[in-house]
C-alpha cells in the first residue's frame, strides 16, 4: 500500500468531470479539439462571461477550472504551471490577469471558479443547447434576477399574514381544547393508576 | 367647453346643492357615469389650458440603465412621459414614481417643478408604498366593477373604501344596493363579478388623477347621496377633492395609484358580505365586496393562491363605515350567555 494517494497529487475540481472526454469532432481531429478549447478558455478568462454551445462550454470549463486551480496551488514561480498557462492562454497578457487578478479573487473561495447557466432556447424548432459560461465574481450584473425572497413583496406579505392567521386559529382551537383535554387526561390517569394496583391486590 | 363648466358652476353657486338634488331622479346609473366622465374630461381640459405658456423643468432620472437628465414640460409632462423616453420596459413595469427620494407621485400626474425621479415597480427592494398603491387601485377598480356588473334594474350606489391594509388579506369596497335587501351571491355570481373585473383590467386604461374644487365634486356625484355627504369633510383640508378616473369610471380617492389597470394580474372576487347598520341611521345596510389580487408577472402556485382566496372569503375586520346596530348585538350576547 505504498502507492501515493491520487487525490493529493491532483487537486480535486469543484465541477463535475465526465469519465470520458468529448471529441468535439472537426477536420483537424484531436489537435483541432485542443485548439477550440484553447480559444474558449482564452475567451472565458478575457471576457469573464461568454455564450456558446453546451458541449464545448462544458469541456472548456473543466480546463479553465484546472488552470485556475493549478495557478492558485503553485503560484507564478512554478515552471510547469507557467508553461500550462502559456499553453492555454493565447493572449499573453492574460497570463498576468490569471496570476494577479484571478488567483487573489479565488484564493479563499470554496466554490467552483466558474458558473454555467442554460441559455434560453426556442420553444419550437430544433436548436443546439446554448449555455452561458462565466467566471464567478465578474463585474457584470447578475444573470438570475430572482428577488422573490424579499419579505416586503406583496405576495410574501399576503402569505405571511395568511400564515399568522392560520396559526392564530390553531392556537385558539388548542386553547379551547385544553380544558377538555385535562378532563379526559384525568380520566385516563385515574384508569392507569387503577390498572397497576389490581395485580398488586391480587 | 369652458362655457359649459362655467354654466354648471354658476348653477351650483346660485342654487344650493340641495336644490340640485332632484336631478337624481332622472339619472340612471349609466347616465350618471357618462355625466361624471364628461365633467371630468372638461375639467381636465380646462386645467390643461390653464397651464398657459409652456415652461421647461429639469428632471434628474436615477436608475437603470443609467442616470440622465430629462427636459420636460412644467405642469404637462408626467413621470409616465419620462418613462416613455427611457424604454418600453420602464413604461410597462413602473407603478409609481418617487420624487426627490421622498414624495410618492402618480405616474399620470403632471410634474410641477425640478426634481429627481425614480421609477418604482413591484420588485423594488422596499415596495411598501407600491403595494399600498396597488391595493388601493384594486379597491377602486372593485367599485368600477360593481357599478357595471349589475343589470339596469338594480341601482348601485358606491359608498367608500378604507385605506389599504394588505395584511388583512383582502381589498374591499362598501357598496349600497338599495333594492337588494338580502342578497347572498352564489359562486357563479362571484365568478361573473371577477370576469367583469378582469375585462376591465385587460382594457389597460391609465389611472388619471385630477384635483377639483368641492362644488364641482358635489356636482359630479349629485346622484350619490353617500359621496355627497363625504365630500365636504374630504374638502375641509384644502378645499380640493382628489378624483381618479379609469375608463369612464370616476371615483374619489386620496391616491397615489399605480400606472395602468394592466398591472393587475391574477385575481378573485372572494365574497360579498352584508353589513348591517343601525335602524336610526341614514344607511340601513351595505354590502362589502372583497377580493384578492396579485400584480402582473407574479408567479404563484394555484394551491398557494387558493389559500389566499380562502382567507379573503372571511369578513374583512376593517371597521364598518356605518354605525353598528349596538343594542341588538348586546341583546344577542346576553341571550347567548343566558
Amino acid at each position: 500500500m505504498n502507492q501515493a494517494d491520487v487525490s493529493k497529487l491532483v487537486s480535486k475540481l469543484r465541477v463535475k468531470v465526465l469519465p470520458k472526454h468529448r471529441n468535439l469532432p472537426g477536420p483537424k481531429g484531436p489537435e483541432g479539439r485542443i485548439d477550440k478549447l484553447r480559444k474558449t478558455v482564452t475567451g472565458l478568462i478575457k471576457f469573464e462571461r461568454i455564450e456558446l454551445n453546451y458541449n464545448r462550454a462544458d469541456e472548456a470549463r473543466q480546463y479553465a477550472e484546472r488552470l485556475i486551480s493549478e495557478a492558485i496551488r503553485h503560484g507564478d514561480c512554478h515552471k510547469p504551471t507557467m508553461d500550462t498557462a502559456d499553453f492555454w492562454l493565447l493572449e499573453k497578457e492574460l497570463v498576468h490577469k490569471l496570476f494577479k487578478v484571478l488567483v487573489p479573487r479565488y484564493e479563499t473561495s470554496n466554490l467552483s471558479y466558474t458558473r454555467m447557466y442554460n441559455a434560453p432556447r426556442l420553444q419550437y424548432g430544433r436548436t443546439i443547447d446554448k449555455v452561458v459560461l462565466e467566471l464567478r465574481g465578474n463585474p457584470f450584473p447578475d444573470l438570475l434576477n430572482n428577488k422573490s425572497n424579499n419579505k416586503l413583496l406583496i405576495q410574501n406579505v399576503l402569505l405571511d399574514a395568511a400564515k399568522n392567521d392560520y396559526r392564530q386559529t390553531k392556537i385558539a382551537e388548542m386553547a379551547k381544547n385544553i380544558g377538555k383535554d385535562i378532563g379526559t387526561k384525568q380520566n385516563t390517569d385515574s384508569k392507569l393508576n387503577e390498572a397497576p394496583e389490581k395485580p398488586n391486590i391480587s | 367647453m369652458r362655457r359649459q363648466i362655467l354654466c354648471l358652476s354658476t348653477k351650483v353657486t346660485q342654487n344650493s346643492c340641495t336644490k340640485a338634488l332632484p336631478l337624481t331622479r332622472f339619472l340612471s346609473s349609466q347616465e350618471a357615469i357618462d355625466r361624471r366622465y364628461h365633467l371630468f374630461t372638461l375639467e381636465k381640459k380646462r386645467q390643461l389650458e390653464n397651464v398657459g405658456r409652456i415652461e421647461k423643468i429639469e428632471v434628474q432620472y436615477k436608475g437603470v440603465p443609467n442616470s440622465c437628465t430629462l427636459i420636460m414640460n412644467k405642469g404637462i409632462s408626467t413621470p409616465y412621459d419620462c418613462a416613455r423616453h427611457l424604454s418600453d420596459w420602464h413604461v410597462e413595469s413602473s407603478a409609481l414614481a418617487l420624487l426627490d427620494g421622498s414624495v410618492y407621485w402618480d405616474m399620470h400626474r403632471p410634474l410641477t417643478e425640478n426634481c429627481t425621479l425614480e421609477l418604482q415597480n413591484f420588485t423594488v427592494s422596499e415596495p411598501q408604498q407600491v403595494n399600498k398603491a396597488f391595493w388601493r387601485t384594486c379597491s377602486f377598480m372593485l367599485g368600477a366593477c360593481a357599478t357595471i356588473a349589475f343589470k339596469d334594474t338594480v341601482p348601485v350606489k358606491l359608498h367608500s373604501f378604507p385605506g389599504p391594509d394588505i395584511r388583512s388579506g383582502s381589498f374591499i369596497y362598501d357598496v349600497d344596493l338599495p333594492t337588494l335587501s338580502d342578497w347572498k351571491p352564489t359562486q357563479q355570481e362571484l365568478i361573473t363579478l371577477a370576469a367583469e373585473y378582469i375585462k376591465l383590467t385587460r382594457l389597460n386604461e391609465p389611472l388619471e388623477r385630477l384635483e377639483v374644487g368641492e362644488e364641482l365634486a358635489l356636482e359630479m356625484f349629485v346622484e350619490n347621496e353617500h359621496k355627497t355627504r363625504q365630500i365636504p369633510s374630504i374638502a375641509r383640508q384644502n378645499g380640493k377633492v382628489t378624483l381618479y378616473k379609469v375608463g369612464k369610471h370616476v371615483d374619489i380617492s386620496r391616491g397615489p395609484m399605480i400606472s395602468t389597470t394592466g398591472q393587475i394580474g391574477r385575481l378573485t372576487i372572494a365574497s360579498v358580505h352584508k353589513l348591517n347598520g343601525s335602524t336610526e341611521g341614514d344607511v340601513k345596510q351595505l354590502y362589502r365586496f372583497q377580493g384578492v389580487a396579485l400584480p402582473t408577472g407574479v408567479m404563484m402556485n394555484h394551491f398557494t393562491f387558493s389559500i389566499l382566496a380562502q382567507r379573503a372569503k372571511k369578513l374583512n375586520p376593517v371597521k364598518s363605515p356605518i354605525p353598528k346596530p349596538v343594542e341588538s348585538e348586546e341583546k344577542e350576547q346576553i341571550a347567548m350567555k343566558g
